[in-house]
């Protein structure tokens, strides 16, 4: 607007002004005459959710101040980790509490949701108090703050973190109907921290160093020995999850991630590792973390986590009843090895008899998990639904079977066969196993 | 299950091609090949490099890193290693000075691990079996229990291979609510009193109840189980070994082929016994509003606060200590009068030690609590 007409300009805003402050004060009038404003008239088909001005319209919302870390919508107070007393040690603080994998999306687990194993409850440390040791076949035994810890050159990888113990009730049998205790021991983060290798140059290893003892400072004080190699390879000490400080949970301040292994070796609350000459023997590698085979005889260490997949949608908590035949339905799902990169995955309609390949989607990164999606018409019929996954060094995931003829059903850990859904023709969806 | 081998069509050929001729109707099988040894790290797994800085073909990272590092912290102190250095390996490094006798250890067994791990260790209240087991029942396998079939009991005496795990663990691990509270004898005492329940013999003698187990002693302790466990890592080939044993799918019933069509498959087996009843809180998918829980009188008090976080962890679980709430445990204790309590909760009562392992926490805190406790059960 230009000059000449601004005065002119500025009465009509006068105007403007007092006339709506004398309508506002109409409808003030006549709302508290009525109570409302008068809803528009709706007919037959028109959607109330749509014809209604919902609440939240209506009225401010919270402030910006309330919640300085925001927290999840109210409605989505059911998206938990959950617990089982069987699959605790007689309580709550050597246990596991499981991530809800049947309402992730994407790769990327949120921190609240990371699922929670521990030996002797969760640590709360102090950061100003915390040190990491490195020592033994050192030329020069090392102490570092968590300050210091951080002035090395950093990086951010994203890696599942997986218990080995994940589907260890489905041995003998299937168990649970939820996808949460089928395969809730397991998560993914993307991990902030520094590559060991770095930091040991500095304290100069002696030739005959061949393992590392890696201790956490909690209550268990629990230690697992790592051979040198993963360490010098892609092993990390790491600082943050998903972009802040570790939680709790996950050792803050500082866990070892060793990519793709037993998520017990990725030691949390970090801080000692001892270079040496012979492995240790730690209890988590005797009484616990090894494998009975029918032999009578265990498989003492077995670090990475084999290929693997389960469909995500549909599983039990996430079923078909919404659908109906002739409906076209994304299967979706995770697939992970810690061997690599995952290189494809198959979907069995018939409970394993035929296979089809499914599409990876999204990012395909190693040792992390990936997504898989196969576009059904479905014609409304039963179906078992089974996914086999494939990866890099050319290992495919186990039937039932096959898995179980090698290793029977007492070993505990490490189970990745092939998970089979029963899709009924109502759209319910039960946990099953094929077996001969 | 592969006694359709014969009719079994089997191509070998790189990952990327997947064309399949049927030679029958039969099995249909795409076999992978596996990566070579030599591109693989010590695991197994795809050994990753750095390529024109790029990591693993998908990390961008900063070359410089790869040769350039800063040198941070500072030497640690021989007594500072020796402050944390604690931990007994499988061949006795570590193992510090010290003696104890079967029958304290029993007496310290009943005062500090009983509540959780049973009598003489044998178990109960979901906490681990220590003792009891034997070696023959490592070969059963739990398939069917209705047809009488028994699990492999895998205690100390029937599994583990090394004693010096159990010192280790009883160190730095026990007793659960309170780990580094015991002394270097007392430890010495609890596992010879464990071994001697195990029936474990050293020199070929039975452990007799007074017999002194000292270092020397403890270390001819060779455990029935000692070469239970594959493959041999003790070796200076160790790591080696691991790669060769986690580079061989067969070692883990992990095939290297896809069967796409008319593959073996079995009868379908429906969930018989479920668990989901115990799942906490039990799953649902709905999306509501929280219902308000209400708070129990005292809830948010100082002392409600403090038995959150110093006493739960005993006193939480009716196992091992009276819950608060749980009125049937709590009346005979009441009656005991407030006095009576009190100095339980100070001096320590049974397995519970001097305030509940919190001599940081002042008495009229500790009484604070204990009223809070109370009056929570009446």
């Amino acid at each position: 607007m230009n000059g000449g007409n601004k005065t002119l300009s500025k009465e009509i805003d006068k105007k403007e002004v007092a006339s709506r402050r004398g309508f506002l004060k109409n409808v003030a009038a006549s709302a508290v005459a009525a109570g409302t404003v008068a809803p528009m008239a709706a007919f037959a088909g028109d959607d109330p959710a749509i014809i209604n001005e919902p609440e939240w319209g209506t009225k401010l919302g919270e402030p910006v101040d309330k919640n300085l870390y925001g927290l999840p919508s109210p409605y989505e107070h059911n998206v938990l980790r959950r617990v089982h007393k069987l699959l605790s040690s007689g309580d709550m603080y050597a246990s596991v509490a499981m991530c809800p994998v049947q309402d992730l999306e994407g790769i990327i687990t949120p921190n609240g949701l990371f699922f929670n194993r521990c030996h002797g409850g969760v640590a709360i440390v102090d950061p100003n108090k915390y040190r990491l040791m490195i020592h033994g076949l050192v030329e020069k035994p090392l102490v570092l703050t968590l300050d210091e810890l951080k002035k090395y050159p950093s990086e951010s990888v994203i890696h599942f973190i997986e218990c080995p113990a994940n589907g260890s009730t489905e041995w003998r049998a299937p168990q649970f109907n939820t996808l949460q205790f089928l395969k809730g021991m397991m998560s993914q983060a993307e991990w902030t921290g520094v590559r060991l290798k770095h930091i040991l140059k500095d304290v100069g290893i002696k030739p005959e160093a061949k393992w590392v003892l890696a201790e956490g400072s909690d209550n268990s004080h629990m230690g697992r020995t790592i051979p040198l190699e993963k360490i010098l390879d892609d092993a990390m000490v790491v600082w943050a999850q998903n972009g802040e400080a570790l939680r709790p949970e996950q050792g803050y301040p500082v866990r070892l991630l060793v990519p793709g292994w037993e998520g017990n070796l990725n030691v949390k609350w970090l801080s000692r590792l001892e270079i040496g000459d012979k492995p240790w023997h730690a209890k988590e590698e005797t009484s616990k973390y090894t494998m009975l085979m029918p032999s009578g005889k265990a498989i003492r260490f077995f670090w990475p986590m084999e290929v693997n997949s389960v469909i995500t949608r549909p599983c039990p908590d996430k079923d078909w009843k919404g659908y109906k035949k002739g409906d076209v339905i994304e299967i979706e799902g995770l697939a992970w090895s810690g061997h690599g990169v995952v290189k494809g995955v198959d979907i069995s309609f018939d409970g394993g008899k035929n296979w089809v390949e499914a599409s990876l989607k999204g990012l395909v990164l190693p040792k992390a998990w990936t997504r898989f999606s196969y576009m059904f018409k479905w014609d409304g019929k039963p179906l078992l639904l089974s996914s086999r996954a494939y990866d890099e060094v050319g290992n495919v995931q186990p039937t039932i079977d096959q898995e179980v003829g090698k290793m029977g059903v007492e070993n505990i850990y490490h189970r990745n066969a092939i998970v089979t859904w029963e899709v009924k023709a109502n759209g319910e969806v039960n946990n099953v196993q094929i077996r001969s | 299950m592969f006694k359709l081998d014969l009719k079994k069509v089997a191509i070998a050929f790189g990952l990327s091609l997947f064309a399949v001729t049927t030679l029958s109707a039969k099995e249909e099988v795409i076999k992978l090949k596996p990566l070579p040894l030599d591109k693989r790290a010590v695991d197994g797994a795809v050994e990753y490099t750095v390529q024109k800085g790029v990591y693993a073909g998908v990390y961008k990272v900063n070359p410089q890193t790869q040769k350039l590092s800063g040198k941070y912290g500072r030497e640690a102190t021989p007594n500072e290693i020796k402050a944390w250095d604690i931990d007994v390996r499988y061949d006795w490094q570590g193992l510090p000075e010290g003696k104890g006798t079967a029958v304290e250890g029993d007496e310290l067994f009943e005062k500090h691990c009983a509540m959780c791990h049973g009598d003489m260790g044998t178990g109960g209240n979901g906490y681990p079996k220590l003792t009891g087991g034997d070696i023959t029942t490592l070969k059963n396998q739990l398939v069917d229990p209705e047809r009488g079939d028994e699990p492999p009991e895998r205690s100390i005496g029937a599994y583990w291979p090394y004693a010096s795990t159990l010192w280790w663990y009883v160190k730095t691990g026990m007793p659960f609510p309170h780990p580094m509270s015991l002394t270097d004898d007392e430890v010495y005492s609890i596992v010879a009193y464990l071994l001697q329940v195990e029936e474990i013999q050293i020199d070929g003698k039975d452990i007799e109840d007074e017999q002194v187990i000292d270092k020397k002693t403890l270390m001819k302790v060779v455990m029935p189980n000692v070469n239970g466990f594959y493959p041999d890592v003790n070796g200076p080939d160790g790591p080696q070994v691991m790669k060769k044993f986690l580079s061989n799918p067969a070692n883990y019933g992990t095939p290297t082929e896809r069967c796409m069509k008319n593959c073996p498959t079995g009868k379908v087996v429906h969930i018989k016994a479920s668990l989901d009843d115990g799942i906490t809180p039990p799953p649902t998918q709905v999306k509501d509003l929280p219902k308000v829980k209400e708070e129990k009188a005292g809830g948010n008090s100082k002392f409600a606060k403090l038995y959150e976080s110093k006493c739960k962890a005993c006193h939480g679980n009716k196992a091992i200590a009276p819950v608060p709430g749980d009125k049937e445990a709590w009346a005979p204790r009441i009656k005991q009068g407030q006095e009576t309590l009190y100095e339980h909760a100070l001096k320590g009562f049974q397995g519970m030690p001097p305030k509940g392992g919190h001599a940081n926490l002042d008495d009229a805190t500790i009484k604070g609590i204990v009223d809070y406790m109370v009056e929570q059960s009446k």
